[in-house]
């Protein structure tokens, strides 16, 4: 007996752990987008006097080293990272799905030297070549959405490549092909509907991976350059001052660990 | 003292009963078959006796495997006599064999993991079984490169090689040529031996004949008939089992065969294919003249479905020349699919994919609703998803869907072979009416000889070496025609 999924009741069987994942990042977006608006602030304006000072009504999350509002250095670094990160998990996304299914429909030496060039993409450490991009387009962030895009097209590429070969040699895309549907039929009806699940889960995992890249760049001072706000940067300056200021080293930490967390949920969770 | 007995074993959706409470029990040495027509409930009753159920549904009633009574509302505590007490023998050879492993190894794999055999000797153990079910040769090969046959040959072989001493078949003979479903049978029935039990569920009447034993017949999910297996063939009581019975192709009127005098639709000319470096067959003539229906049969692997699809232009022949009848359009060739549910989109609702068969043939939307009506389909069935369309309904629908675009030839590649034999009728009435009354040309390709021979004007047989013989029906089995290799 073959019982029916329409789209309310899919919705409706939404696993328990994808919606904690969606909430995980509703929060951190609400926190970056309402952040300053709820306690407008400065996330640059220093203040020696109050470094390392405790929570008040003006940094609902204390002072750094430096006097200035881990709120609004969190706030503003939520904002940043995961603009470069989604701006390069949709160019990888986009370009992954063209060269994918113009690999696989393609064929030949198209497909050759595509599936050569990832390969050997593939073969080298992500963060490697991300360093190398870095060294290479002047502006931090604009060498951060380059360098993200080029490692993170590889994996929607390979997704979409193998699943459109299986869709093109289906006997349903053949029925449609003698039917007289053309390629763009072929892509909308046989295709898409397959790849597009597949497609938001690696665009969930990409989104973290990303985030974390970017972290831990910054955590080695290669990244994201002081003052700017980001939250590698902001978890090693605030190391050295573990024991005076617990919570300012702890924010930072908290707010990476809820956002991927969340992703990894959104994006891992099937139904058994 | 019964193998497996269970006892008022019902099954639920939701609140609805899909099956009655049935009790059944299987003794040492003593095949139990079930037959039923698609939907009677047959395969919903051996996943309850598994504990295999989809989550779904629920199950009720009690069933004592060896020394152990287990409740079908607890599926999991079945799990443990899978394999080792209850081997099941898969209905679908291709999804259920590793793609990426040799055929040898898929079996040798259960020889050494259930039964703990070392690994050499489970290999020597899978190559003796491979060799039994005719599968030398074809140790070394991917599950791709094997024939649907030999695929299920090769599950069959991993099923068994648990040495579980019950054993389930759920339609094992599916797509099965005549031949090999004997074979299956019989490999079935020394398997069983004196002392290990067997459980048959199908709906194919020439497998529920062979082995014997008690026989049960399931409609609607209710117990018709049952009985020893010999007396209800011999002489059924219920008006249902005797249609069943009837529906058998060996059973169907013979057609009168009619020749074709107007210009062929398609025609070939010294056709040679070869698949994979193999050559399948050469030197095939043939002309199909609209309205009239054109059998090829064989065994698996011979080149049925190649020879539609080079026809169709396909795949590529090595030598010789296909024409078709100038002035038709350029889909006016198309084909019907041995697996509906693969020929449709899987994730669009049937109406929808129609609907933009109409758009894409220039036709309009009554179209449909006329087709519906003749070809006797549920409106209602639109708006489902290919999935959840039964076999016939969607074999139908599938021929909707080619009747759209007005096709001058239709290639259908074992369209009724996963269908009961009542169903099967209907739809085979059904296409031979469409290709009399549309004056369409139609290619019918089946493993079943006898349905090929009651259906078609012209008989194409191939065999597995390569050579073809092409007959008219009333002297079908001995080839007057032209001989042709």
């Amino acid at each position: 007996m073959i019982v029916i999924a329409t789209p309310q009741r899919r919705r409706a069987m939404w696993p328990a752990a994808r919606i904690v994942g969606a909430a995980h990042v509703l929060v951190v977006a609400l926190l970056a987008l309402l952040g300053s608006v709820v306690v407008p602030s400065d996330p640059f304006a220093q203040s020696l006097v109050k470094a390392l000072a405790g929570p008040d009504p003006a940094a609902p999350l204390g002072y750094d080293h430096l006097g200035r509002s881990i709120f609004h250095r969190l706030v503003d670094t939520l904002k940043l990272s995961p603009i470069i990160t989604l701006a390069a998990v949709a160019t990888a996304g986009s370009a992954g799905l063209v060269l994918g299914t113009a690999a696989a429909a393609l064929g030949g030496w198209i497909e050759r030297s595509l599936v050569i060039l990832a390969d050997a993409l593939l073969a080298l450490p992500g963060l490697l070549l991300v360093l190398i991009v870095l060294a290479m387009v002047p502006g931090t962030a604009l060498g951060f959405w380059a360098a993200l895009s080029l490692v993170l097209w590889v994996e929607f590429f390979r997704l979409t490549r193998a699943a459109t070969r299986e869709v093109l040699a289906s006997p349903a895309v053949q029925a449609s092909r003698l039917l007289g549907f053309g390629p763009i039929y072929l892509f909308r009806a046989h295709i898409w509907p397959e790849i597009a699940p597949m497609m938001l889960t690696a665009a969930a995992f990409g989104t973290a991976t990303a985030i974390m890249a970017i972290a831990a760049l910054g955590f080695v001072h290669v990244g994201l350059r002081a003052p700017t706000p980001e939250l590698g940067l902001m978890m090693v300056e605030l190391l050295p001052y573990w024991r005076e200021a617990p919570l300012a080293l702890l924010s930072p930490v908290i707010a990476i660990f809820a956002l991927l967390l969340g992703l990894t949920l959104l994006a891992g969770s099937r139904k058994s | 003292m019964s193998l497996l007995k269970a006892v008022g074993v019902i099954v639920l959706d939701g609140g609805a009963p899909l099956l009655q409470p049935l009790s059944l029990h299987l003794d040492p040495g003593e095949p139990l078959v079930i037959l039923g027509e698609t939907g009677s409930g047959k395969s919903l009753l051996a996943q309850a006796l598994m504990g295999t159920l989809p989550p779904e549904l629920t199950a009720r009633g009690r069933v004592a495997i060896a020394d152990r009574v287990l409740d079908t509302g607890s599926p999991d505590r079945f799990r443990g006599l899978w394999g080792r007490e209850i081997g099941v023998l898969p209905q679908e050879p291709w999804l259920s064999l590793d793609p990426l492993m040799r055929a040898r190894a898929q079996v040798a794999e259960t020889h050494a993991l259930v039964r703990g055999l070392p690994r050499g000797e489970a290999a020597a153990r899978a190559q003796a079984d491979l060799a039994a079910l005719g599968l030398a040769g074809a140790e070394r090969r991917y599950p791709h490169e094997l024939s649907g046959g030999m695929a299920q040959r090769v599950a069959i072989a991993a099923a068994r090689a648990g040495g579980g001493r019950i054993v389930i078949a759920d339609e094992p003979t599916k797509g099965l040529e005549a031949g090999r479903r004997d074979d299956v049978a019989s490999l079935l029935l020394s398997e069983m031996g004196d002392t290990g039990g067997l459980l048959v569920i199908t709906h194919d009447l020439a497998l529920a004949r062979r082995p014997g034993g008690r026989l049960i017949v399931l409609r609607s999910g209710a117990v018709v008939e049952q009985g020893p297996s010999r007396q209800v063939f011999a002489a059924p009581q219920d008006a249902y089992t005797r249609e069943f019975l009837a529906a058998d192709p060996e059973n169907w009127s013979a057609r009168t065969p009619r020749a074709g005098t107007e210009p062929a639709v398609v025609s070939a000319r010294d056709l040679a294919v070869s698949r994979g470096g193999r050559s399948l067959f050469a030197g095939i003539s043939l002309r199909i003249a609209p309205g009239r229906i054109f059998g090829v049969t064989g065994p698996s692997g011979c080149g049925k479905s190649s020879l539609g699809d080079a026809l169709l232009g396909l795949i590529p022949p090595d030598r010789g020349t296909v024409t078709r009848r100038p002035g038709d359009h350029p889909h006016a060739m198309q084909k019907l699919y041995q697996d509906p549910v693969a020929a449709f989109p899987r994730k669009r609702s049937i109406g929808q994919t129609l609907a933009d068969t109409v758009s894409v043939s220039g036709g309009n939307s009554a179209d449909v609703d006329g087709l519906l009506d003749r070809l006797g389909l549920d409106p209602t069935l639109l708006g489902r998803r290919p999935g959840a369309v039964s076999g016939g309904d969607l074999q139908r629908l599938s021929l909707l869907r080619v009747l759209l675009r007005s096709p001058s030839f239709v290639f259908a590649d074992e369209p009724t072979s996963r269908l009961d034999p009542i169903t099967q009728a209907r739809v085979i009435r059904l296409l031979t009416e469409i290709a009399e009354k549309d004056g369409v040309a139609l290619m019918l390709v089946s493993h079943d000889a006898a349905l090929i021979r009651n259906t078609a004007d012209t008989v194409l047989s191939l065999d597995a070496a390569g050579t073809a013989a092409i007959s008219e029906p009333a002297t079908f089995g001995t080839p007057v025609a032209e001989a042709l290799t």
